[in-house]
């Protein structure tokens, strides 16, 4: 018994070396080849038993006869499937907090929140997820910027893919809030904008008077006309540099709609503002209903986690139910899926919600472009990551199976090129399936609890799954690496 | 839905009425064919290319290469599959008819009194916040939209829903019937049909120590043939649920246990009152008299005394495993025989269930360690208990319990082929074997010549992630039909 506790209070050790295996090892190779298994490249078609071949953290060829070179490590994935790392594409829960209090807050950055020891990391991992977007929930008025996340690293700096990515804005209120509020604020945040860059113009025109001794010689709108070009970047405060970004295009805009209402204020929003052609709507369940609303806009949408909304008619008592993606799909709107942890144990997955839109009558394309490029496109970083294609980087799941099989797990992951998760290392998983840790089988180990660990052992039919690896060695192994480094 | 539905009940009343003259009222000899490229008979056997025959609400055959009978309608899904009507042996039933989506959540269960999902106006949500959307409060985590933190954690202790099955008048309360309070008409049947489930037990909240006689019933069919068997198992509760309190005891919000609501305490005090109920029991058979602050009130003692004699079936309700020993203790005691519930932590006491032949209705499974039930019953939660109790050679049912659609009983299945099960056990699991131990499986569980004809006809393999089921018969009838989108 006692041994179990120690055991328990050394997990964190356990998934930490889990999580910096490549620090721990050393350098990564340089080179790797997953030979044999089939390629989903999500854009193009498939390949069965191709190869995949990585070069400094990038995709360098793809394809069923590639020629592997002499100092590639070679892995062999024969009979499983490679698969492009799954993006999540609205993600707080990697930060200490979920939003601020305040409503206004564009000079913030999710950079100063990240926790890269969050078990949540290790859950994405462990998910397949290879990429994520960290940006603050929705409630909010103007949020903070975001960026582009490895679920790998040790500082927020190493896990960075892309930053900044977007300013998140919502137009649904928020707490202790409404709409007519909600909309006001964001109103008053860019007249207020606009103010300030107004008398910044005449405050710079102002001071290059000064410089020459000399005084204001001319009305205020000649002298914001004046000033306007001495403004330089620099000269823009915390509390502004953004939002100026923003309404340049220099920065995208990920702007949540809770109701189907809010998609048109959302849109005027952009439009009035000038950061439309760089928005992506981040839909609430209830926003399908405004799916022409949203077509006619043509910007990535990103849909609410619970895939099926249901209503009840307040007369007759009826429940109608309609799943989300469905609606996209049939009226042309590419959509990004959002996993949907906490719900069910299935919901977590986002190769399982591909599925339930297969399952919904959405075709298999779509569906697993949802996960995967569409995310990234609406990222902007649809060149770098999202499928499997020549230059891109090397963010790879090998699944045992189909992706859109529930009976698939996620055997390997890699990002950049480095293999960052490997279920047969996975200890807490293998933890949740019983396996005892190595200590526990050796020496003075209670008699019901040796022969757990031998009833384990006996497990057959598992190997095919790499359920049955061997328990003991590797991490016992890794925890005294990890010991003796900290 | 609705027509067809109306339409059956009003040919059923008629032949109601024709059973007073007719001995038997063979309307006209209805038969359907049911083809699959993969027929499911729920004893573990497939059929590939198969076809179920079925002719006036029973099944007359199942194989391949059978002729089809002239005249007869065929249902034919490519690509898809057909299984049994799934039979969930501890369902929990939304009693009232608030329910929209059962949530684990303390928030949910304000939610469910006060609101709708997703009105516009603004309701109150965890601890009073107003949000639009407290039914997103999960465990856990913030509101995902107005952030509100997820405060309020007493509340969720054993949470299920409001409107529960849990009758408070007393301890033990074994004379009590469930189904006097079910709902045949709740929107939970017609999800839990949907599902592909054909066949409930309706499981009483366990909200008492000696709680309610459950009832066995269909989910859909017309309305006078839904009731398979009134008064069933007697359900016992071990572990933490009779004494913790929460909404679901309809302890009044933020109130404390005091003198007028004394209940046990401890699992001392659980099994305590387990036990002198059924010694008071015997006492009274002997003519003995009976006396004491828990005992049972006369009719609970007949009820328990036709539990003694195994007339009425006993379940015992027990996630850890001194729960499940506990039981076994105390069945041993009285000479008992009982089905174990749940089971959460039925792994690590597999010898011992399989020493006392004790068959189990295990899960639901559901996201670990944190949940909506009783926390500290769950965190021996794992991935492999069911496949440990199939390897140990143990019955075993599962169970989705209270929830449904992600976690309803297909999906339940799903997991438990993701986790290390295989598919004919799995398929055993929720046909043949809760079947067999609510003692229907003379009607229904199996796709067998004879039996009635509950069959589920899928879009895919059974328990894909990719499949739904697209046609559900009940007794030859098609209840659901989801072929035309």
């Amino acid at each position: 018994m006692e041994k179990g506790v120690n055991m328990r209070s050394m997990w964190p050790l356990l998934t930490g070396s889990l999580l910096c295996a490549a620090s721990v090892f050393g350098a990564p190779p340089a080179k790797v080849a997953l030979e044999g298994g089939r390629i989903i490249p999500v854009v193009g078609d498939d390949i069965s038993k191709g190869t995949v071949l990585i070069e400094h953290g990038k995709i360098t060829a793809v394809g069923k006869h590639v020629e592997v070179p002499y100092d590639a490590m070679v892995v062999d994935v024969s009979g499983k499937v490679i698969f492009p790392g799954m993006i999540d594409t609205h993600s707080a829960r990697g930060m200490d907090i979920r939003n601020e209090n305040l409503p206004v807050t564009p000079f913030l950055d999710v950079y100063d929140a990240l926790d890269p020891s969050r078990l949540y990391f290790e859950d994405a991992l462990r998910d397949g997820i290879t990429s994520i977007h960290a940006i603050v929930a929705n409630n909010c008025v103007i949020g903070s910027l975001s960026r582009v996340i490895h679920p790998i690293g040790l500082t927020p700096d190493e896990m960075t893919l892309q930053a900044p990515v977007a300013l998140k804005l919502s137009v649904a209120p928020k707490r202790r809030s409404d709409r007519m509020v909600q909309m006001a604020t964001l109103r008053e945040t860019f007249l207020e904008l606009a103010d300030y860059l107004e008398n910044l113009a005449e405050t710079k025109y102002e001071e290059s008077l000064e410089k020459e001794d000399k005084k204001i010689d001319v009305g205020p709108e000649e002298a914001r006309k004046r000033g306007k070009p001495l403004i330089k970047f620099e000269d823009y405060d915390d509390a502004h540099r953004n939002l100026i970004k923003l309404t340049r295009g220099e920065l995208g805009a990920f702007i949540y709609c809770g109701i189907a209402g809010d998609v048109g204020r959302a849109v005027k929003l952009a439009k009035d503002n000038g950061f439309f052609g760089r928005s992506t709507l981040v839909l609430g369940d209830a926003c399908f209903k405004a799916v022409s609303e949203i077509k006619e806009a043509g910007r990535p949408v990103v849909l609410d986690p619970d895939l099926l909304y249901r209503e009840r008619d307040p007369i007759t008592g009826d429940i109608k139910e309609t799943f989300i993606p469905k609606v996209f799909a049939d009226a042309g709107v590419a959509f990004s899926l959002l996993p949907y942890p906490n719900n069910s144990l299935a919901e977590r997955y986002l190769n399982y919600q591909a599925a339930r839109c297969v399952r919904n009558g959405v075709d298999r394309k779509t569906a697993l472009e949802s996960i995967t490029i569409n995310p990234a496109k609406a990222l902007g970083v649809g060149d770098r990551i999202g499928s499997i294609e020549v230059g891109k980087v090397a963010n790879l799941v090998v699944f045992s199976g189909d992706p859109l099989d529930f009976e698939s797990w996620v055997d390997m992951v890699y990002i950049n090129g480095i293999r960052a998760y490997e279920r047969k290392d996975d200890v807490r998983l293998k933890q949740l399936f019983g396996d005892e840790p190595a200590e526990v089988t050796e020496g003075e180990a209670p008699e019901d609890e040796k022969k757990k660990g031998a009833e384990a052992d006996d497990k057959p039919a598992d190997d095919a799954d790499g359920k049955g690896e061997a328990p003991a060695e590797t991490p016992s192994d890794k925890a005294n690496e990890t010991g003796t480094d900290g | 839905m609705n027509n067809p539905h109306n339409s059956h009940r009003l040919a059923l009343r008629v032949a109601a009425i024709a059973t007073l003259f007719v001995v038997a009222p063979q309307t006209s000899a209805e038969t359907i064919v049911i083809k699959s490229a993969q027929v499911h008979t729920g004893t573990g056997a497939v059929v590939q290319d198969g076809m179920v025959v079925i002719t006036d609400g029973s099944i007359t055959a199942v194989g391949a290469n059978l002729s089809v009978p002239a005249g007869a309608t065929v249902i034919d899904v490519q690509g898809g599959s057909v299984t049994p009507g799934l039979i969930d042996a501890n369902a929990a039933i939304e009693a009232s008819d608030l329910m929209i989506t059962p949530k684990r959540t303390a928030s949910s269960v304000l939610h469910d009194v006060f609101c709708v999902k997703h009105s516009d106006k603004p309701i109150a949500g965890c601890c009073g916040s107003m949000c639009s959307r407290a039914l997103q409060h999960v465990d856990g985590e913030d509101c995902r939209e107005c952030g509100f933190p997820n405060t309020a954690p007493n509340l969720a202790v054993g949470v299920r829903r409001h409107g529960s099955l849990a009758e408070q008048s007393s301890e033990v309360i074994p004379h009590t019937r469930v189904i006097d309070s079910v709902n045949l008409r709740s929107p939970d049947f017609e999800r839990l049909l949907s599902g592909g489930v054909t066949t409930v037990f309706v499981s009483a909240d366990p909200a008492a120590v000696l709680t309610s006689q459950g009832a066995i019933v269909r989910t859909g069919g017309p309305m006078a043939d839904r009731i398979v068997r009134e008064a069933d198992a007697v359900k016992a509760v071990m572990g933490s649920d009779p004494f913790l309190r929460g909404p679901r005891n309809t302890r009044p919000f933020r109130q404390y246990v005091d003198f007028h609501a004394r209940r046990p305490t401890t699992r001392m005090g659980v099994t305590w009152v387990f036990r002198k109920a059924l010694y008071d029991t015997q006492r009274h058979g002997q003519g003995l008299p009976v006396g004491g602050a828990d005992t049972p009130s006369v009719p609970a003692m007949k009820t328990l005394s036709k539990m003694l004699t195994g007339e009425v079936p006993l379940r015992i309700q027990a996630r850890m495993q001194r729960d499940i020993l506990s039981a076994l203790r105390l069945a041993k005691e009285f000479d008992l025989r009982f089905v174990l519930e749940e089971g959460t932590e039925a792994h690590r006491c597999t010898d011992e269930l399989r020493a006392a032949d004790v068959p189990v209705i295990y899960g639901p499974m559901y996201i670990t360690p944190a949940g909506y039930r009783n926390s500290t019953e769950l965190d021996g939660a794992r991935l492999h208990t069911m496949r440990a109790l199939v390897d140990a050679g143990i019955e075993t049912a599962l169970t989705a319990n209270d929830l449904r659609d992600e976690d309803g009983l297909a999906r339940q299945a799903m997991y438990a082929l993701r986790h290390g099960v295989p598919l004919d056990a799995v398929m055993r699991s929720i046909t043949q074997t809760p079947a067999k131990l609510l003692r229907v499986d003379d009607r229904v569980g199996t796709l067998e010549p004879g039996k009635q004809a509950d069959v589920v006809v899928w879009s895919d393999g059974p328990f894909e992630a990719t499949s739904k089921p697209l046609v559900v018969l009940i007794n030859g009838r098609i209840v659901l039909d989801k072929r035309t989108g």
